[in-house]
């Protein structure tokens, strides 16, 4: 939305100064505004208000029915739940019926939270306290068949924070990977591709990695495991398959590549940015295989993104996570007692070419990336409690140089031919 | 998925919302009406508990119940594979006294005679030893998910000190399939809480 406003204040400014110019006539000015279609309709202030109001409304609902909890029949309880989900959605459709969409979409939001609050209070009321992660399933479900059916980007998110609790609840009370949400994702994922819309592109993509930090959090407080590999084996298939995705495809399809590979490079510079930080440590043998897998079929889909004319910048990608891959796994590792020069100089390296690869694409998010992860993997490098810091000082110094002499001739290259 | 959220949109949207509202209302009623009817047709099985860990006593409004058949030996299970943290196994269990006891464990569902019935549930401990942690243990600890018994604020001390004083049984309704719901809850003999079907 925001970029919308943008694009049509910065076009009436250069229509204006085209005019004036004498570049394009008056009329030709008023053909171009009319091929631009009128603003969708925004947020307004009173429509904000009543967004909050509605809130207070649902939640005061809740706490009048915890408050009375005991004072009122089980079936005037179990009654109250139902109505109140029936009347979210009854609100719903009035709205959306009268054009007011952004109520529609919050009268919808408010329904799903509803039923997710009507299964804990269900559960309670009937001592239904069997299964606490299936219920968070059935809360998902549901919410994202609401968001499908409504079209309502609240639901969608309120299903994929159900969706992502459910995955941690199994996660915890089981201690393994959690594959079933990869299934509920994917369905998430299509419906955002069929939306083309931002929010929900952002919102699966935020899922994704969610769900990875579960797969590596796991590890942590394991002696001597390695959260940082799995971490990064998640962030190479989405960097990776949000790059071969973004070169093919529907234009939704394509921006859902791009928001997936600028999540994933963001994952990669961190768990880069960890792995040298927190040092080495060996692989789960649980998690050894499909880490494994997943780190390839990341460099290989990256791969897929390059085309005959637009190669560079998925192949930077490509050579940035097989890089960071690497130094994650912890496999540069050094005789006993010496510093780890190359896997330091790896990181540096893949977070260069993550830079290179975002200018190359015109991915600010994958340059941010790319920023941020270098200036964390210098600042892990320089202030790491172990080693010696004239050895760091000259290794940085070296890095340096050599960074610099190929800026050098990369500026001499770009002078002589053509761009990347 | 283009097609479907295509083929939505050409359906009145009043029609749609309608029907996220009967679905969800669906699916509530569908929670309650399951349970009423394994209140209605389960057997009915008395199930002695026994005391918590203190520090577990009361979280919330409800009270923690831990039955004799939540702890058993494995027996024949011991080392066969399992499916980890959290296999489905079924207890064998049939009248001695006033209560009913675990006669025996299993993987998959077995036929009962006469009072005997079975009861589901879900291995929360002792099933994950051997060296891939995928088998079974010699003690197991076990779920039937009737574990928690909700009740008015203020009132679970009670019920948790006649608990650690061994006065609480539990009457469950079990379908054949083994499924399990608090029907009544008793202290010494006494009905103190009977669960209406709805």
């Amino acid at each position: 939305m925001a970029s919308d406003l943008v694009y049509r204040q910065r076009l009436e400014a250069d229509l204006l100064r085209w005019q004036e110019d004498g570049v394009i006539s008056g009329a030709t000015a008023e053909a171009i505004r009319a091929q631009i279609k009128p603003s969708p309709e925004g947020v307004t202030i009173a429509t904000v208000v009543a967004m909050v109001g509605g809130l207070l409304i649902a939640a005061a609902f809740l706490a009048f029915i915890a408050a009375n909890w005991t004072a009122i029949p089980r079936p005037a309880r179990f009654g109250m739940l139902l109505a109140g989900i029936i009347a979210a959605y009854t609100t719903g459709a009035f709205f959306h019926r009268a054009g007011r969409l952004h109520l529609a979409d919050l009268c919808v939001s408010v329904g799903a939270i509803v039923f997710g609050a009507a299964i804990a209070l269900v559960g309670q009321m009937y001592h239904l306290a069997d299964d606490f992660a299936a219920g968070l399933l059935l809360w998902a479900v549901a919410a994202l068949l609401a968001a499908v059916l409504t079209g309502s980007r609240g639901a969608f998110a309120i299903a994929l924070v159900a969706g992502c609790l459910w995955s941690g609840a199994r996660v915890q009370e089981l201690s393994v990977v959690h594959w079933p949400f990869i299934g509920f994702w994917a369905i998430a994922a299509f419906v955002a591709w069929g939306w083309n819309s931002v929010v929900a592109r952002h919102l699966v993509s935020i899922a994704a990695v969610t769900w990875w930090i579960l797969c590596a959090a796991d590890y942590v407080g394991t002696a001597g495991r390695n959260p940082a590999f799995t971490l990064g084996a998640g962030a190479a298939v989405l960097f990776g398959g949000g790059i071969a995705l973004a070169g093919r495809g529907t234009q939704g399809l394509r921006a859902l590549g791009r928001t997936l590979a600028n999540y994933g490079a963001i994952v990669m510079a961190v768990a880069v940015a960890g792995a040298i930080a927190v040092g080495f440590g060996d692989w789960h043998e649980a998690s050894r295989t499909w880490s494994l897998v997943c780190a390839g079929a990341g460099f290989g889909l990256a791969f897929l993104g390059c085309k005959e004319k637009h190669w560079a910048g998925p192949l930077l990608a490509a050579v940035s996570i097989a890089f960071a891959l690497v130094v994650v796994a912890g496999t540069a590792r050094p005789p006993e007692g010496d510093e780890p020069w190359l896997r330091h100089a790896l990181a540096l390296i893949s977070m260069l070419c993550l830079v290179i690869s975002g200018i190359v694409d015109d991915e600010r998010p994958r340059v941010v990336a790319g920023w941020l992860g270098l200036a964390a993997t210098i600042g892990a490098i320089t202030w790491a409690v172990k080693g010696s810091l004239l050895r760091r000082a000259a290794f940085l110094a070296t890095a340096g140089i050599v960074t610099v002499g190929l800026a050098a001739l990369l500026g001499r290259m770009s002078r002589k031919g053509p761009s990347l | 998925m283009n097609g479907l959220l295509d083929f939505l949109g050409r359906i009145p949207k009043v029609l749609l919302f309608a029907a996220v509202a009967i679905i969800q209302v669906a699916l509530i009623a569908m929670m309650v009406v399951d349970r009423a009817r394994v209140l209605r047709d389960g057997t009915e099985v008395t199930l002695a508990t026994r005391p918590v860990d203190p520090r577990d006593f009361l979280r919330g409004d409800y009270v923690v119940l831990n039955y004799e058949i939540s702890s058993l030996p494995a027996g024949t299970l011991k080392d066969t594979p399992s499916s980890g943290k959290g296999t489905v196994v079924y207890v064998k269990a049939e009248p001695k006294g006033n209560v009913y006891a675990a006669v025996s464990v299993h993987k998959e569902p077995v036929a009962v005679t006469g009072n005997e019935v079975l009861i589901r549930g879900r291995a929360s401990g002792g099933a994950t030893c051997g060296p891939d942690n995928m088998s079974f243990c010699e003690d197991l600890r076990l779920r039937f998910g009737i574990e928690s018994y909700f009740v008015p604020q203020g009132e679970g001390r009670e019920i948790e000190n006649a608990r650690n004083q061994g006065k609480v049984t539990v009457v469950a309704a079990v379908t054949r399939a083994g499924r399990a719901v608090i029907k009544r809850l008793l202290i010494d003999g006494e009905p103190v809480y009977q669960e209406p079907l709805y």
